[in-house]
């Protein structure tokens, strides 16, 4: 063929992997064949390359495919990540004048971000749950929330795609706190402080720390005001 | 060998001229106009490939997702970078691959390597083989050192060929050729079903 034929068994045995995958480059696949024609050592290797390539065609049949809703939920995480990013961007910029910040900057908002995604698949089933509840029911919904009150502290939160209506009505009325606005275009809710529970020495902060650790909270951050 | 009968799309699809004219046009829909039904249509057409990439690169079934979203999240912000000299498979799966070794070496699960490497620990021949003929070579491969597992699985799982590998892995050719020639080495000194199809070097 061309001049460049290597033509020594090492380079054609390094490149075996490739003459077994039907991926080897058009320029090598004549000598590499031409050599393994004329080589036992070569061709059994060729027959053992080919031998890992069925048995990956195999497992790779075997393997379950992911759910297509485990896709979706992930990508939904994504997403909300994504937009309370832009929405930080956005916000930074226009009050500050400053470009869209990097990606880098961007990422430490991330877990923000991440809780927020949840929400959206969350607040979908809260929604809906909520929707069949009687307006005299004392669960806190989105239909019935309370005016925010200036300077109360207050906390962002997401719940968790899991979470019943009842237990977050329940991790609300336990911690004082009373939704004012949400979802937000993420999915996130709003939350402030009762009165009490800042007599009795609650603040954003720890109201945040504390429900965060709740399985039923993806993300709780207090807002700064 | 009892094979579960499990209809999937082909995770080996390697990006060929029309697939990847086909994603540039999504990731330039994404670029020009932030467009999230081509971002996600992207993503689908990468979630299923890289979630078994990343779980035969060992890394954490709970950080897999991480991994998958932390790569997407730079083709969104970086969607009007991409220069284009590669394929864009290979852009996309090299993040995967860098952003999966960091996680790996956060949990501390980074395979053994190189030097760490010790023959007489890792034979997975035995009478056991009957019992385990279904992942013998998945049995093999978790005796790579990561760096010549990626070689491998891109080479033979993605199909990829060594100039992509050297792209997404970002190394030189030479050194794809090398991480697999050790790659095939080790395995045939672990799985006996390799052992006997080569003849010795000469």
């Amino acid at each position: 063929m061309s001049a460049r034929v290597p033509d020594t068994h090492a380079e054609a045995w390094a490149l075996l992997p490739w003459l077994a995958n039907g991926r080897i480059a058009p320029e090598d696949r004549e000598w590499v064949e031409g050599h393994v024609a004329g080589c036992a050592e070569c061709r059994a290797e060729l027959a053992a390359q080919r031998l890992v390539v069925s048995q990956v065609e195999r497992d790779e049949a075997a393997a379950p495919a992911p759910a297509a809703s485990e896709e979706q939920r992930s990508f939904n995480k994504l997403w909300a990540r994504i937009e309370a990013a832009e929405s930080v961007s956005a916000s930074s910029a226009s009050s500050a004048g400053t470009p869209v910040p990097a990606p880098r900057a961007a990422r430490t908002v991330r877990w923000l971000a991440a809780a927020v995604v949840v929400q959206a698949i969350g607040l979908g089933v809260i929604g809906l749950a909520m929707f069949g509840q009687s307006r005299n029911d004392a669960f806190v919904t989105v239909s019935s929330v309370e005016a925010p009150r200036a300077n109360a502290p207050t906390v962002r939160i997401v719940f968790s795609p899991d979470a019943s209506i009842a237990t977050i009505n329940t991790l609300l009325t336990h911690q004082g706190l009373s939704i004012v606005s949400g979802p937000g275009t993420s999915g996130n809710f709003t939350a402030q402080l009762s009165a009490d529970a800042v007599a009795s020495g609650a603040s954003a902060e720890s109201v945040a720390a504390v429900i965060s650790r709740d399985p039923n909270v993806t993300f709780a951050q207090p807002v700064a005001r | 060998m009892a094979l579960k009968s499990v209809e999937t799309s082909n995770p080996r699809a390697v990006a060929t001229p029309v697939t990847d004219t086909a994603e540039r046009a999504l990731l330039d829909r994404i670029a020009r106009s932030r467009d999230q039904a081509a971002f996600r249509t992207l993503y689908g057409n990468y979630y299923q490939r890289l979630t078994r990439l990343l779980a035969r690169m060992s890394v954490r079934r709970e950080d897999i997702e991480e991994v998958i979203n932390d790569t997407f999240w730079v083709v969104w912000t970086k969607a009007s970078e991409f220069r284009g000299a590669s394929q864009l498979s290979t852009w996309i799966i090299g993040i995967a691959y860098r952003r999966a070794l960091n996680a790996l070496r956060r949990a501390k699960l980074r395979p053994v390597a190189d030097h760490e490497f010790d023959e007489d620990s890792v034979s997975v021949g035995s009478t056991e083989e009957q019992e385990t003929n279904e992942q013998w070579l998945s049995l093999g491969l978790e005796r790579l050192p990561v760096e010549q597992r990626m070689a491998l699985e891109l080479t033979y799982t993605l199909g990829h060929s060594c100039e992509e590998v050297a792209a997404i892995l970002d190394c030189p050719v030479n050194t794809v050729k090398t991480r697999l020639f050790r790659a095939r080495e080790t395995l045939k000194q672990v799985l006996p079903q390799l052992a006997g199809m080569s003849g010795e070097k000469s």
